[in-house]
């Protein structure tokens, strides 16, 4: 199938390798769950283990015919955390969330095929940046329209259409970091001239930083009308560190970092809730009885599971309030100790190295952009959400990528996947390492100038055969 | 753009490994701290989820048990005898911990002791994990049941030992409080129940039989006289000025005998009359440093070693406290003022004069044993002091049996089967003078006197005015009399 490229054949076959080995991390640690829990090997483990491991084989051979000369290790790191996630969700609510987490990994798996087959080139994107933008910020601002926002846990991040609840907010991520890749990479080199001197600072014009403080805006939108600082936090540090590769300069590093400093020290002095984020984390004993509960549980299961943890189904994960949802490093720490909690740690690292990999070689300054981009909001969500867990900063909710419970997140983190990938194996064409591919209009193309050729050569056989006969 | 992104991937590499660093810190360096918060109920329901073994009496009844529960935990704990053996097996519970061989007996119990977790492995695979272990009391239920019932709802402690290794067989007083009540897992009515055993003036949670001290009265004479053998200063022939009152130096306020009586004659008589002013003044003619010295070599200003957690240190004084103020050390060499000493320490006493001079370590663990029976430890006796030689316990031995056969407690102290007691009464009396009388009754006994296998102390505290005009014998010595002729048929020898 892999005809003509020993690069991408072994780029599969290592893929192949690892998608095997994750599956068989998950449905082992699945089993020793259900033994833990209540000694009894699930009746349906045989059909579960076939149902996931056809899924995500269908998922592998995708990508084997969709972008076969993208990074290998990706997909199974995303499938590996994907599975542990499951395997806690299940751990915690077997009778409900299990089945949704389930349902929602295939919905996710479906957008991952399903983006890989409709952008066949990452720049034919960048043609919709506006676009992406108008979605993006309509997102955002969905959970205000009134009848279809949701206030939910104090934030108000969700939106109910009938029956179907999501987070918009996932995937404006998506959007957002698809329009300033575009923005940037046409505006990058105006933005870094800087002729507007203000103070000891070289400026760019205010109309090209219009989009900055745009941006800038919708951050501070979102943590003072959504009340979800994680998002915030996350799309601030998205636009910030997107413009600063763009552009090349620091300057706009320290200028970005002034800025969310400006605004977040004003949302502290002005909102309660905010303080109350800061207050817990800088002392979550003294509110153990409301407020400091959850962070403290959540230490406590860490404290339990020391290093080796108490063994999956063995502990008592449940006690931290959103185990399954924003705290579900916690009960991986809890049940899996150190070893597993440094494990997923180590997962996220090697997905960051294989995304900024992608981005370095990737020779178009969309793709790099996009890629870093898309990076980025991986790394940096769940370096939040797992430093918010082990009190290294303020707690702020956001999903644990991949492994959190939430359809809207891993739906959009399988999107983000296929992005990453489709830019790999996009460059690794231009590189060489395997030939271009053939585009389905091309193929049609050349079926039909087959079909012509093989017509035309009928036609002059006939005409040979009647000249013959003629001539005899 | 590509060293922005390399820096970039350093950045969030130094991030991500802030948070292993703190992983470390929370799952290697605090963990323990973390596990032993109290608000971290997990080892507890892991704890609660596991079977737990048995405490067994020497006369094998099952006082603290596990049962199968199905109200969220696996098994609920259960002490059978009700309220009988609280102060030793302690409590179990959700929502306030362990407490007494509970506690001390963790590990045994519930398997985690190294041993135990090592002799389970070969049962890893079978799922059959139970490791629990079971602990064996020298204690007898019998003896217990029959403390309970002599002091028949009285406040009051009874301790009996076997002075020859330490053994407590009994050791029971009263009010206590059934640990059932306590050991619920709806932390709720635990909390309640405590709080309301709390509020008793009896304090019932507090095993007052070694955690509470009382006033010891004339039962003390026995360690002043100890300490007057030992340094020779008497001898029974000893002659004694026949008195009434006796003026101690520094002081115009002299001390007077039990109701005023006169008193005197030789040591013989003066001890088993239990006159005060010999006393007063062989404290006097002794000092301060050599009474401390005697009284220390009992045990005495330090806690005693026990098996079951925070025995109170019985108290006489110090040199310092005692040199300005000789009239505090007369009183106190015949055992009134603030001279304190728990029912337990007095039945040691007993004992080291009982098993000529040497006191043994007091313990209630007779052995740990394995889920399979196998033995882990059994407590060895061990000396915990001498206070005095072999020649002076014979001597004070046969002064307490003079004191059963002619003295005090000639009322109630002959045993059955003509077994010979030795015993010294005591009154402490609480009221200052012109108040209504209110006193503590004590007596401390072993048996038989010339081979003697069990020591015991009674106490009965001075709540009201019933122990008033009587002394101890004729109210503790009844019951000293019952515990050893009942535990002389019952205690193997």
């Amino acid at each position: 199938m892999i005809e003509g490229s020993p690069v991408a054949l072994r780029r599969r076959s290592t893929e192949l390798g690892l998608v095997v080995m994750a599956v068989l991390i998950t449905g082992v640690a699945y089993t020793l769950s259900a033994l833990g829990r209540d000694s009894n090997i699930p009746a349906n483990l045989g059909p579960f283990l076939g149902v996931i491991f056809a899924l995500l084989l269908v998922a592998h051979f995708a990508t084997r015919r969709l972008a076969r000369g993208a990074d290998g290790v990706l997909l199974p790191l995303a499938i590996l955390l994907n599975g542990i996630g499951y395997v806690m969700i299940a751990r915690l609510d077997a009778k409900r969330l299990a089945g949704l987490q389930a349902t929602w990994t295939l919905v996710g798996v479906g957008a991952y095929i399903a983006t890989l087959i409709a952008v066949r080139r990452v720049n034919d994107l960048r043609r919709y940046q506006w676009t992406f933008f108008t979605i993006g910020a309509g997102l955002l601002l969905l959970p205000f329209v009134p009848g279809v926002g949701v206030l939910k846990g104090g934030a108000r991040i969700w939106v109910s259409l009938g029956p179907i609840g999501f987070q918009p907010g996932e995937i404006a991520k998506l959007c957002l970091a698809l329009f300033f890749a575009g923005y940037l990479t046409e505006n990058r080199e105006l933005i870094a001239a800087g002729t507007w001197r203000v103070g000891p600072f070289n400026l760019p014009e205010p109309r090209h930083l219009f989009p900055i403080l745009a941006a800038w805006s919708v951050s501070v939108v979102v943590m003072i009308g959504q009340r979800d600082l994680g998002s915030s936090l996350l799309f601030f540090t998205l636009f910030v560190i997107l413009l600063w590769v763009a552009t090349e300069k620091a300057s706009y590093l320290v200028l970005g970092t002034v800025l969310f400093a400006t605004a977040a020290y004003i949302a502290f002095r002005t909102f309660s809730h905010v303080q109350d984020r800061v207050d817990i984390w800088l002392d979550p004993w003294s509110r153990y009885e409301d407020k400091g509960y959850q962070i403290i549980q959540g230490l406590f299961a860490f404290g339990s599971g020391g290093i080796a943890g108490t063994g999956l189904g063995v502990g008592s994960p449940g006690k931290v309030p959103a185990a399954h949802n924003d705290f579900i490093f916690a009960a991986i720490g809890e049940e899996l100790g150190l070893f597993g909690a440094t494990a997923v740690l180590l997962a996220f690292i090697l997905m960051i190295g294989a995304g900024f990999r992608a981005a370095m070689r990737a020779d178009r300054p969309f793709e790099k952009l996009l890629a870093t981009g898309l990076t980025t909001i991986l790394g940096v969500q769940a370096f939040i959400i797992i430093a918010g867990v082990v009190r290294v900063l303020p707690l702020t909710g956001v999903t644990l990528p991949f492994v959190s419970y939430g359809g809207s997140s891993l739906v959009a983190n399988y999107v983000l996947l296929a992005l990453l990938m489709r830019v790999s194996d996009s460059t690794a064409r231009r590189l060489g390492e395997l030939p271009e591919e053939v585009t389905l209009e091309q193929r049609r193309a050349a079926k039909k100038f087959a079909k012509a050729q093989a017509q035309a050569g009928a036609e002059a056989t006939v005409v040979a055969e009647r000249g013959r006969g003629g001539g005899s | 753009m590509n060293k922005q992104i390399r820096r970039l991937a350093a950045g969030l590499l130094v991030c991500y490994a802030i948070l292993f660093v703190q992983l470390n810190v929370l799952q290697v360096g605090k963990d323990r701290e973390l596990r032993a918060d109290v608000r971290n109920t997990r080892e507890a329901v892991k704890e609660f989820n596991q079977p737990r073994g048995p405490m067994i009496t020497a006369d094998g009844v099952v006082i603290a048990q596990s049962q199968p529960s199905n109200d969220g935990f696996d098994y609920q704990r259960s002490y059978p005898t009700g309220d009988l053996f609280a102060n030793v097996t302690g409590y179990y519970s959700y929502a306030y911990g362990a407490t007494q061989l509970e506690k001390t007996q963790n590990g045994v119990l519930n398997g985690s002791d190294i041993r135990q977790q090592l002799g389970g492995l070969p049962n890893i695979f079978s799922g059959k994990s139970d490791n629990s272990g079971s602990v064996e009391l020298t204690m007898r239920a019998d003896m217990q049941e029959l403390a309970r019932t002599l002091l028949a709802e009285r406040e009051g402690s009874i301790v009996m030992l076997d002075p020859r290794d330490g053994a407590v067989i009994a050791m029971y007083s009263w009010p206590s409080y059934d640990p059932n009540d306590v050991a619920v897992h709806d932390s709720t009515t635990t909390r309640d129940v405590i709080d309301f055993l709390n509020t008793l003036p009896e304090k019932p949670l507090l095993a007052n039989a070694y955690q509470e001290r009382y006033m010891p009265g004339s039962t003390f004479k026995v360690i002043t006289s100890t300490v007057a053998l030992e340094n020779g200063v008497v001898t029974p022939e000893t002659p004694f000025a026949v008195e009434s009152s006796y003026l101690p130096p520094q002081t115009t306020d002299p001390i007077e005998n039990y109701g005023g009586t006169t008193c005197g004659g030789t040591f013989l008589e003066v001890f088993t009359r239990s006159c005060n002013t010999p006393f007063a003044r062989l404290a006097i003619e002794l000092g301060a440093e050599r009474m401390v010295e005697g009284a220390d070599r009992f045990g005495l200003n330090e806690a005693v070693p026990f098996d079951l957690p925070r025995p109170a240190a019985s108290r006489f004084g110090t040199v310092e406290e005692f040199t300005d103020n000789l009239p505090l050390l007369a009183i106190r060499g015949f055992g009134q003022n603030e001279a304190a000493l728990t029912p337990l320490h007095m039945a040691m006493v007993a004992a080291s004069v009982a098993n000529g001079g040497v006191m043994m370590k007091p313990h209630v663990v007779d052995a740990t044993f394995d889920h399979d029976g196998r033995l882990l430890d059994r407590t060895e006796p061990e000396v915990y002091r001498t206070p005095m030689s072999p020649q002076t316990a014979a001597t004070l031995t046969s002064l307490m049996v003079n004191v059963v056969n002619n003295g005090t407690a000639r009322c109630c102290m002959t045993l059955e089967n003509g077994v010979q007691a030795a015993a010294k009464t005591g009154t402490a009396q609480l009221n200052s003078a012109g108040q209504p009388e209110r006193s503590h009754a004590w007596i401390m006994a072993f048996a038989p006197a010339e081979a003697p296998r069990l020591a015991v102390a009674v106490m009965l505290k001075g709540v009201n005015d019933e122990i008033s005009a009587g002394t101890g014998g004729v109210l503790a010595g009844p019951l000293a009399k019952t515990m050893l002729d009942f535990g002389l048929a019952a205690v193997p020898a």
